[in-house]
């Protein structure tokens, strides 16, 4: 054989190798077939960001490709609430962990969804900078502080806690930030505050120059921020597959609320395999203390919705008095009561 | 070889006229047959356009964008010509800076979006610093360009006329040059206006590129965001529109040697 022919038969060889590792390795094939099944067998796509708001969707995903039924669905990472707004409003993905306002906001505007369940109480947290000049909320006077929407629960709860300090709205300059900015931008002194959901407050803390002036519950007892919506397409047509969603959420809830173990596996893989987060970050948020975010109970309650809606109205990001039936649906999250947590432990490697 | 007539003076206007009331009847129906309940209408987006309007939020973050380009897109030009004609000048010296300069200038100043904020904070000095970037290298390299390519016997016959090195730049050389240098203006206005667009998007809170991200986030209100695109494009033209005016000007106009 020539020399040259060698050589090419060794750069043909090298690129087929490097493409069968990249395809094995890089591509997930789940996803790239899905949008060429049949509709009827096609699996939902749930978007997701990287907070422990939404850990269950993630563990839900991680847990059931153990079980005897295999994955419920394909879940998707983004990195913020309009880019995931519009993949919904597209029907680029069939459900969606939002936060609770924003889904009363697309409600109101026409977006044919549902509120399902919720994704977890507690687990947001205002903060500041260590060693910077706010020491209480009534320094927050003329201070920026960063939010993760106009339509999220963080924003309603500074305002309950202006209300109690007695600082007017217009006091406070809010800025809308993708989540995995916020810590950055606080190092870098671009804001002053900054109130998001976890790990993002751990972060701050974790990284030394943050410090968490109060955690959600000191203002709002029972406190919710995101929730699991999904298109009023896909509960009429199929109901079933909603409701094995709504149960996998609602046993990972569980599953997560039963024991410290069980947090330190979920900080493990979720961080590993799907928020591209140190696993050590994660457990501080879960486990510093336990209940710094809960995941039961989930089920969509009036009265938390009615608040919601009602500090939407005051604060002026709702035209529209909303009923709690036009936009929730409880016959999952009604069936789905008596769920079990999974029975998994991450050694056995496999679920039920 | 046949030749263009020359248009009417009503066609003159009236064809592009025409041009976009077909873009807008095609976009009309485009959403009318599609049946989408996402992506507005030109009727939508004209009363989303009243709406910005109304909220007396249109003007200001027009006013603001302008301010932006007109403050970073100035320093550009009065930094960046004379630069570039110094560089042009002395051809030893361009040797040594430009290759640093070619580095720099390929980088888009999206990129430096992030040292921007880290230098300048969220605010006015982070987005014309962008737009200063923005429109810095077009304007160099235009200036460079255009001195070097001044033909030697200009330059010969200002020497024999007995001008100093001063003069004989600010007579002959740049005189010859602008055409180039206003070519290179004017590709910058319009990289300045593109910049200043996505600028405002993540370092400050007002222009028309928040008022883009604002709309946006304000729920499904997609009417808003393509009045706002509207606003950047038609604001676009009207700057080139003005510009051109400049370089139609009898005292730019005579330095267009093959213009006829």
């Amino acid at each position: 054989m020539q020399l040259r022919t060698k050589a090419m038969l060794l750069v043909v060889a090298w690129l087929v190798l490097i493409s069968a590792l990249h395809s094995y390795l890089n591509v997930n094939w789940a996803a790239v077939l899905n949008d060429y099944r049949p509709i009827e067998k096609r699996k939902i796509i749930v978007a997701y960001l990287p907070v422990t708001c939404q850990l269950t969707c993630p563990v839900t995903d991680y847990i059931s490709r153990y079980s005897t039924s295999g994955e419920e669905f394909l879940p998707r990472m983004f990195q913020g609430f309009p880019e995931m707004k519009e993949a919904l409003i597209s029907n680029r993905v069939q459900a969606a962990f939002i936060v609770a306002p924003m889904a009363l906001a697309l409600k109101a505007q026409g977006v044919p969804i549902k509120v399902v369940y919720l994704g977890h109480r507690y687990g947001s947290a205002v903060v500041v900078r260590k060693d910077g000049p706010i020491k209480t909320f009534a320094d927050m006077r003329g201070k920026t502080i960063a939010i993760p929407s106009r339509f999220s629960d963080e924003r309603l709860l500074l305002f309950r806690a202006m209300k109690v300090w007695g600082i007017n709205p217009n006091e406070i300059k809010m800025r809308e930030m993708a989540p995995p900015d916020v810590s950055g931008a606080l190092a870098a002194h671009a804001i002053d505050a900054f109130v998001m959901g976890e790990p993002f407050p751990s972060q701050a803390e974790m990284g030394g120059f943050g410090r968490v002036l109060f955690q959600a519950r000191e203002y709002w007892p029972d406190y919710m921020s995101c929730i699991l919506v999904v298109r009023q397409d896909l509960i009429d047509r199929r109901p079933d597959i909603v409701q094995v969603l709504v149960d996998g959420i609602a046993r990972s809830g569980l599953w997560l609320d039963t024991s410290k173990p069980h947090r330190e596996q979920a900080a493990d893989f979720v961080g590993r395999f799907y928020y591209n987060q140190k696993p050590a970050l994660l457990r501080w948020a879960l486990t510093k203390p336990l209940d710094r975010v809960t995941y039961s109970p989930l089920a969509p309650r009036k009265a938390d919705f009615d608040l919601v809606r009602d500090m939407m109205i005051e604060t002026g990001v709702l035209n529209k008095k909303l009923e709690f039936s036009e936009y929730t649906d409880t016959r999952f999250s009604d069936k789905s009561s008596i769920e079990t947590p999974w029975r998994y432990e991450a050694a056995t490697g496999s679920a039920q | 070889m046949s030749e263009l007539k020359s248009p009417r003076v009503w066609e003159k206007s009236f064809w592009p006229i025409a041009a976009a009331a077909l873009l807008l009847c095609v976009w009309h129906f485009a959403v009318e047959w599609t049946g989408t309940k996402v992506f507005p209408s030109p009727l939508s987006v004209e009363k989303g356009i009243f709406e910005l309007a109304h909220k007396h939020v249109l003007w200001a973050d027009v006013a603001d964008s302008l301010r932006r380009v007109a403050i970073g897109y100035g320093a550009a030009v009065v930094i960046g010509v004379p630069l570039g004609l110094c560089l042009g000048w002395f051809p030893a010296v361009n040797q040594v800076v430009n290759p640093l300069l070619q580095i720099l200038r390929p980088i888009s100043p999206i990129a430096w979006i992030p040292v921007a904020i880290i230098f300048f904070g969220i605010g006015d000095p982070a987005a014309i610093f962008l737009v200063f970037l923005g429109s810095f290298f077009p304007i160099v390299v235009a200036a460079v360009g255009g001195v070097s390519s001044v033909p030697l016997i200009f330059r010969r016959a200002g020497c024999n006329f007995g001008l100093s090195n001063f003069q004989l730049l600010r007579k002959i050389v740049f005189p010859a040059a602008l055409p180039q240098i206003l070519i290179g203006l004017r590709i910058a206005l319009g990289i300045a206006w593109l910049v200043v667009v996505a600028g405002e998007m993540i370092a400050v809170d007002s222009g028309l590129g928040y008022l883009v991200i604002d709309s946006r986030n304000s729920g499904k209100r997609y009417d808003l965001v393509v009045a706002a695109m509207l606003m950047i494009g038609v604001i676009g033209l009207i700057l080139d529109v003005a510009f051109r005016r400049i370089e139609k000007l009898k005292t730019v106009r005579w330095g267009f040697r093959n213009a006829t």
